[in-house]
């Protein structure tokens, strides 16, 4: 077992500027956006890019020290004993600030392309920074309240960004939407830190994880469970996921930045960082496990059913977070983390491989209105191919090794249902990512009626060069293609496994000893199922007699599919019947009852009072002079009447 | 001192309430300020009564004040009524020609 | 004793009759009666001076200026009071609380342990106690501030009938001059129609 105590505390300059360095990017953004204009987006990209060099500048401090203190810790204020706020780097939250600055400095650098003739040029970039810097503070934060904090500002950034376009009435519904439920995360979270700080009286990570095995096990399963409801919130998974789809209405590097490649994975980075509390709790392992694969299974069964391509690769994210809970939920920690690791790449990847799309055809986002780009968009082609090569798990692409890692973890820590469900889903997802692949860029071009009408508008943007939004997608090509091999491949020995081994411990001492399959086994089952699911996706898509007549299959398709699934499995309906519903109801009995007739009663009361009071004495001041003297005739004699009777005269 | 005080008190206070009275009960803004007069009256004689009980002329110089200040209010109170009560305001008898046809 | 009571009598019956009067000159009338009255009052008080003053200033001077005003407002003949009255008829009931009040004060008076005088110092109109020099002295030496506070009072009270008199004068001669404007403009007029 690992000791997760603090690193060692010493003054790091340079996480203190990799931390600050995007804060400052946004507020210069902010303040001074419309004297920047354009230079926003090469100033914010900039700063970021500066972030991910001072990341991997601060590597040997991330990873010096071992045993109890591991990495760089940089204390920051003290409040009252044991709640120090501080900044940790170690190996864990040094993986998530490669990927929130490195993939995060790609697509912000993407932007300028993709933003290019937007009126809100400046604030784009000034609230990309401050997510940049958000998720920082998130991951790190030494102590849980830090991390909340970071939570917190991380669902502003979301919320901010996902409304961007608040013109659009969708978008600031899906906005309001997203931020309502990851408050709920937020307060579960809080309520995990109660029970911390209740049992543990300390908020740093360290001291707490030390105190772990000391805990009750009900006590420990209450602080997992309040604090999945946080990690379920932000990252999707069921029955918190009905955001994630809507929030595409933010533009697309929104959706690449925020929700695929970093804040949907913050769910998987507090497991992961907790793992000593998961490691002692067997019943939030299960619980964690388990809805982390039902997520994987639902969203692939869900993004079958889509049309829009952001929606697809949405419902892809929520079954590929599922894969990284679940993987972090048993225990299989560096899997979890490497799928998260390799996930991050593919999917911005494809996010914005689907930017080009878009910004080619004009914000034309249905797949059914696309068809034959392979030969319109061939670098968007090669870029979507080798990123669902990716994430489908083909052999010798990142993605293999990393949902491997995590499918065989699930057997190995003894979860065999887990494992079955997790198999079965790379098959569901080897077909709809190829359904996308197929559809979009096969046959022939079937968006004519669409782009005339888009033909028919002025042009609304000036295109900035292609090179911009071209270069970050290839840059992305490599690690999304290679990643994998070069780190994850090796087991045991691999340099993902040794690079982790400091935080979690050796694999073999928390894994069962001898797992009923072995991992060769589980490779060429999960290749199996990608082949059937590549199989049926050609079948329905791609043969020649298929995209013969292809607007009409995809009519037909479109109109014969099951309720169940358009309807998305009816998740927001019974969201909707059972927490919508009654809380609207109970707010309009308040209205109706509680507020006029008790608060708005008791102002009315104290104002009738009030002029009753006022009218009384109102009724004395009569103007006669005469009246006057007669009440002061009559307090005389109350006067007199006092004082003989005062006096004892009787 | 033949007449015992207390008998003086009671002549005072008789005379104090009949200025309540038409204070309260007449409407003629002179009868009232002349009630006022009674009133501080009573009040002046019992002032006197007690200087002449206890040999302290401090009791009648006292009154004497009493019966400036009370001079001074007349005039007030009478200005008063003369501004508010007065129906005509003009000097000049050509202009009084309210019967002319 | 007997002057006493007659006095007493007296007092009473002019203060009723003060305030019972229809006209306002009854009224003038019935208070001079009742201020000569109590002037007496106050000689047999042995306070010469306060008696003197109770004839010069409030008979001859407050109500010669009563008697002005009623001229001055021509209602001297006739009732003041025209409108309806406006007080309550709750005087009844307040008559009676202040009658009951005055009864209980009298009753509480009479019952009270009488205060033995000590007039054994000699009392009259030589230099002692009630003179007029015995008074002039004390008002000039001991009670010499609250003299001159008098005097500042009355002070007021003359500026503040000239403030009120100012007022009236100052509305009256603008309409004076308007009057007088506009008979020259019609005399003028006139002539140039003849």
């Amino acid at each position: 077992m690992a000791s997760h105590a603090l690193g060692v505390t010493g003054t790091y300059p340079l996480v203190l500027t990799l931390w600050l360095l995007p804060l400052l990017g946004a507020i210069i953004c902010w303040a001074f956006g419309p004297q920047l204009r354009t230079m926003s987006g090469w100033l914010a990209s900039a700063l970021v890019g500066i972030s991910f060099v001072l990341a991997v500048a601060s590597w040997s401090d991330a990873t010096q020290g071992a045993g109890g203190t591991l990495g760089a810790h940089q204390p920051l204020a003290s409040w009252l004993p044991g709640f120090d706020f501080g900044l940790l780097l170690d190996p864990l939250s040094l993986i998530w600030t490669f990927i929130i600055t490195g993939v995060g400095f790609l697509i912000v650098f993407y932007s300028i392309g993709y933003m290019d003739g937007d009126r809100a040029f400046a604030r784009f970039f000034a609230y990309m920074s401050f997510f940049v810097f958000a998720m920082l503070t998130l991951v790190l934060s030494d102590n849980f309240i830090g991390l909340l904090v970071g939570w917190g500002l991380v669902g502003l950034a979301s919320y901010f960004l996902i409304g961007f376009w608040f013109e659009r009435q969708s978008a600031v519904a899906a906005a309001r939407k997203a931020f309502v439920i990851n408050v709920v995360g937020d307060v579960g979270m809080m309520f995990a830190i109660f029970l911390i700080v209740a049992n543990v009286h300390s908020i740093n990570f360290g001291a707490v994880f030390a105190a772990a095995p000391a805990l009750s096990a009900g006590v420990l399963f209450a602080i997992c469970v309040t604090l999945f409801i946080g990690a379920a919130a932000k990252s999707a998974q069921i029955p918190l996921h009905t955001w994630l789809p809507d929030a595409m209405e933010g533009p697309t590097p929104v959706s690449a930045l925020i929700h695929a490649a970093t804040m949907v994975t913050a769910g998987v980075y507090l497991v992961a960082r907790c793992a000593p509390l998961w490691d002692h709790s067997h019943g939030a392992q299960l619980l964690v496990g388990g809805i982390g694969a039902a997520t994987a299974l639902v969203g692939a069964i869900l993004g079958t059913a889509q049309w829009d391509i952001k929606r697809i690769l949405a419902y892809s994210t929520m079954s590929q977070i599922g894969y990284m809970i679940m993987g972090v939920g048993v225990g299989a920690y560096e899997g979890g983390i490497a799928h998260f690791f390799a996930h991050a790449f593919f999917k911005a990847q494809l996010f914005l491989g689907a930017g080009l799309i878009i910004h080619a055809l004009a914000d034309e986002q249905d797949i059914r209105a696309m068809g034959g780009l392979r030969r319109r968009m061939p670098f968007a082609f090669w870029v979507m191919l080798t990123a669902v090569l990716s994430i489908c798990g083909v052999p010798g692409f990142s993605g293999f090794f990393s949902k491997d890692a995590v499918i065989y973890g699930a057997l190995q820590h003894g979860h065999p249902w887990v494992y079955a469900t997790d198999i079965v889903t790379a098959g569901i997802t080897a077909y709809y990512m190829f359904r996308l692949l197929f559809v979009a860029f096969l046959g022939e071009y079937r968006g004519e009626a669409a782009q005339a009408r888009a033909a028919a508008e002025p042009a609304r943007r000036p295109h900035a060069p292609a090179w911009i939004m071209n270069a970050p997608v290839a840059v992305l090509i490599a690690p999304s293609v290679a990643i994998g091999a070069v780190l994850m491949f090796g087991g045991e020995n691999s340099p993902w496994q040794r690079f982790f081994a400091p935080l979690f411990g050796a694999t073999s001492s928390r894994a069962i000893a001898l797992p009923p399959v072995s991992e060769g086994v589980t490779t060429l089952l999960v290749f199996i199922t990608v082949i059937i699911g590549f199989a049926i996706a050609w079948q329905r898509y791609a043969t020649r007699s298929a995209q013969a007549d292809a607007v009409a299959r995809l009519r037909r398709e479109s109109e014969r599919m099951p309720a169940l699934l358009t309807n998305l499995l009816y998740f927001d309906w019974l969201i909707e019947r059972l927490f919508v519903r009654p809380a609207q109801q109970l707010g309009a009995l308040f209205g109706r009852v509680l507020d006029p007739h008790v608060f708005d009663g008791a102002v009315r009361d104290l104002v009738y009072w009030a002029r009753w009071l006022g009218t009384l004495v109102r009724s004395f001041q009569t103007g006669l002079v005469r009246a006057y003297a007669l009440i002061l005739v009559a307090g005389a004699a109350c006067f007199i009447v006092y004082y003989a009777v005062a006096a004892g005269v009787r | 001192m033949v007449v015992p005080i207390g008998d003086y008190v009671a002549l005072a206070a008789v005379i104090f309430f009949i200025g309540v009275f038409g204070v309260i009960v007449r409407r003629n803004p002179l009868i009232m300020l002349m009630s006022i007069e009674l009133m501080l009256n009573a009040g002046n004689l019992l002032l006197v009564a007690f200087a002449r009980l206890w040999l302290q002329n401090a009791g009648q110089i006292f009154a004497f004040i009493v019966i400036t200040v009370a001079a001074a209010e007349a005039a007030i109170g009478l200005a008063i009524i003369v501004t508010t009560f007065r129906p005509e305001r003009f000097v000049d008898v050509d202009d009084v020609r309210s019967l002319h046809g | 004793m007997i002057a006493f009571w007659t006095l007493a009598a007296i007092l009473i019956g002019s203060a009723v009759w003060t305030i019972v009067a229809a006209k306002p000159v009854y009224s003038v009338v019935a208070l001079l009666i009742n201020f000569a009255a109590l002037a007496v009052v106050y000689l047999t008080l042995s306070a010469e001076f306060l008696g003197v003053i109770q004839i010069i200033v409030y008979s001859g001077a407050i109500l010669v200026l009563f008697v002005f005003v009623i001229a001055l407002l021509s209602s001297g003949v006739a009732p003041f009071a025209i409108g309806p009255n406006r007080l309550p008829k709750i005087w009844i009931p307040t008559a009676v609380a202040v009658l009951a009040a005055l009864g209980f004060l009298i009753f509480a008076v009479a019952r009270a342990p009488q205060g033995s005088a000590p007039a054994t110092a000699p009392v009259g109109n030589q230099g002692v106690f009630g003179s007029i020099a015995d008074f002039g002295k004390a008002l000039f030496t001991v009670q010499l501030l609250p003299f001159e506070v008098t005097a500042l009072v009355l002070m007021v009270a003359v500026i503040g009938v000239i403030t009120l008199g100012g007022e009236q004068m100052r509305e009256v001669r603008p309409r004076a001059q308007a009057a007088t404007d506009r008979r020259m403009r019609e005399a003028i007029l006139r002539e140039g129609k003849g």
